[in-house]
């Protein structure tokens, strides 16, 4: 590696409050920085560092971005925490960092419905500016470090993971992007974590039953819409790169051909590994600290055989830190499990107003909606459980009236306080599918429901009390404009 | 050397520090565990790895596979 690897990366000037699309991740490192949401540790950290500065970060309200520029023994800088908080998450989708959570869903959810918006191709993208093949070590080009104590080695925790199917690899609507957790396991050698239900478990299976290898592409640093998106749960046929064309409000993600294999990968990654799943082999992986606050077992799971790693020059490694939610998985996994959750509901119940599913990735939900006769909300929450991704991972959903903000955790205990009835308002519902990861799933993908119906009783149900809501004295608004201007002035 | 949580002595060199002679890393062929020299010894010494986390060699064919191996066609 050059010297140059060492000295600070140059990020371009981002606009401040600008509604632009990002096609990379250092124009977004860039908004950040200019928004206060994103330090620099100039200072040289040990590897295994990193890891606690994520989770420290991840601790403040609206913790920023940390860019590492140096890494002891390492030639380039890492960067975490980038999605780990609401005002990120604000800027990442072009909005003001003090834009509320509700206000970001509902945007989100706008914007969803403008899929499919189709990619712009082009060459000469920067991660093709360098491409190993031979002697080919990962540790020369990513600055790798263990992030819990006990995981088994180096992870990767937030790569865009491109698979192609085996038999058509060149395919566009055949290719999936998605991440899943890898094991740095030698120079040219990686495991990776392919759940049976996830599109690449699939992928691997049909790959495998033919003695087959899987082509796949790793891209790290992609543009944060894209990483976003890569974790979103969608049908196999549905495309990833059309629904971030859509996220980003109807601005056309830019793809490339990947150096060696020609995978289609995001043009404004960092750096793309690509290799192959080798058919037909198991190898023990893990444990792994997961999102649910936990380490995973070990398990013998599937490996990857690296054939080139192609990257910008100074590439910035991006990684993040999970644990004890919240941590900046439980950002980047919150809206994105919420709105499809959302849409899936509304289509059949367009009384839903709005989902929060962004508790360990939706184990817990709470839906808002509005109640049409007794027992509705009831109905709406066995409805989700019946929703192709409800179904495994929903455990605990809790069922609030329209008025209350679902995002808003004041105003949900305001309404299980008010409003639950423990004997009628509370049903389990055994014996469901349930999500491996979480540990009290026993045994692990098997679950019991529980439904708290927390909206006002209405008829047929019996209603033995009238509820009158207070509203806000007149005059409320123009006191809350009053009260911000002299707590303005008495900081001042 | 012995892997510090399984305790055999299948360890190779996995990598040595690209900038100077910074640290090395290592792999342990039978369970995959890696570490780096300068980790604190709760990661590199065999007698002070957390028993919680060990791993006996014998258990690894017995580990789930995920996800399964399907059948081979034709
Ligand atoms: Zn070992």
């Amino acid at each position: 590696m050059s010297e140059a690897g060492l000295k600070d990366i140059q990020i371009p000037s981002g606009k401040t409050g600008s509604t632009k699309a990002y096609h990379d991740l250092r124009s977004f490192l860039a908004t950040l920085e200019a928004e206060g949401q994103l330090v620099r540790v100039k200072d040289e950290v040990d590897p295994e560092e990193i890891g606690a500065a994520g989770r420290a970060s991840a601790n403040l309200k609206n913790g920023p971005a940390v860019l590492f520029e140096k890494v002891k023994g390492y030639a380039n800088p890492v960067v975490t925490n980038v999605h780990g908080s609401w005002a990120n998450h604000a800027l990442m989708m072009g909005m003001d960092k003090d834009t509320p959570v509700k206000e970001q869903f509902l945007e989100l959810s706008r914007r969803w419905d403008l899929y499919p918006v189709g990619p712009k191709r082009v060459t000469n993208a920067p991660v093709n500016e360098n491409t190993v093949t031979e002697n080919i070590n990962i540790f020369d080009i990513i600055s790798l470090y263990r992030i819990n104590t006990y995981d088994s080695g180096c992870f990767l925790s937030k790569a865009c993971i491109v698979s192609a199917d085996p038999e058509d690899p060149t395919s566009y609507g055949k290719t999936n992007l998605g991440t899943y957790r890898m094991q740095v396991k030698g120079k040219d050698k990686l495991g990776i974590q392919a759940l049976p239900f996830h599109d690449i478990g699939l992928q691997l299976s049909k790959a495998e039953a033919l003695n087959q290898p899987v082509p796949i592409a790793i891209c790290l640093g992609c543009d944060p819409i894209t990483t976003f998106m890569a974790s979103t749960p969608i049908r196999y046929d549905q495309s990833e790169y059309d629904y971030v064309g859509a996220l980003n409000n109807g601005v056309p993600m830019e793809i490339t051909k990947s150096a060696t294999l020609g995978l289609e990968i995001p043009a404004g990654c960092e750096i793309c590994i690509e290799g192959y799943i080798e058919p037909r082999l198991r190898e023990c992986e893990g444990p792994f600290g997961e999102f649910p606050g936990s380490y995973s077992g070990a398990r013998l799971q599937a490996v990857v055989r690296i054939t080139a790693i192609s990257y910008r020059t100074n590439p910035v490694f991006e990684n993040l830190y999970l644990g004890i939610p919240w941590s900046e998985i439980d950002y980047l996994m919150a809206l994105n499990t919420s709105v499809p959750l959302y849409k899936m509901l509304k289509d059949t119940f367009p009384e839903v107003q709005a989902v929060n599913a962004m508790y360990t990735h939706g184990i817990g939900v709470i839906v808002s909606t509005k109640v049409r006769f007794g027992g509705f909300g009831k109905a709406v929450a066995m409805r989700l459980l019946t929703t192709p991704h409800g179904m495994a991972y929903n455990k605990i959903i809790i069922v609030v009236d329209e008025y209350v903000d679902p995002f808003n955790l004041e105003q949900v205990m305001w309404a299980m306080t008010t409003r639950v009835d423990p004997d009628k308002d509370v049903s389990i519902i055994k014996n469901c599918p349930g999500m491996p990861l979480d540990p009290s799933s026993n045994p692990p993908g098997m679950h019991n429901k529980l439904i708290i119906d927390a909206t006002t009783p209405k008829a047929p149900e019996v209603v033995s009390r009238e509820t009158e809501l207070l509203t806000p004295p007149a005059g409320t608004e123009k006191w809350e404009g009053i009260i911000a201007q002299l707590v303005k002035a008495a900081r001042k | 050397m012995i892997c510090p949580r399984c305790d055999t002595d299948k360890v190779e060199l996995m990598a040595k520090s690209p900038v100077g002679n910074a640290w090395e890393m290592y792999i342990c062929k039978t369970c995959t565990y890696s570490w780096r020299s300068t980790e604190t010894p709760n990661k590199t010494d065999p007698k002070l790895y957390n028993a919680k986390f060990k791993i006996k060699p014998e258990s690894i064919p017995s580990m789930l596979v995920i996800p399964p191996v399907p059948p081979l066609k034709g």
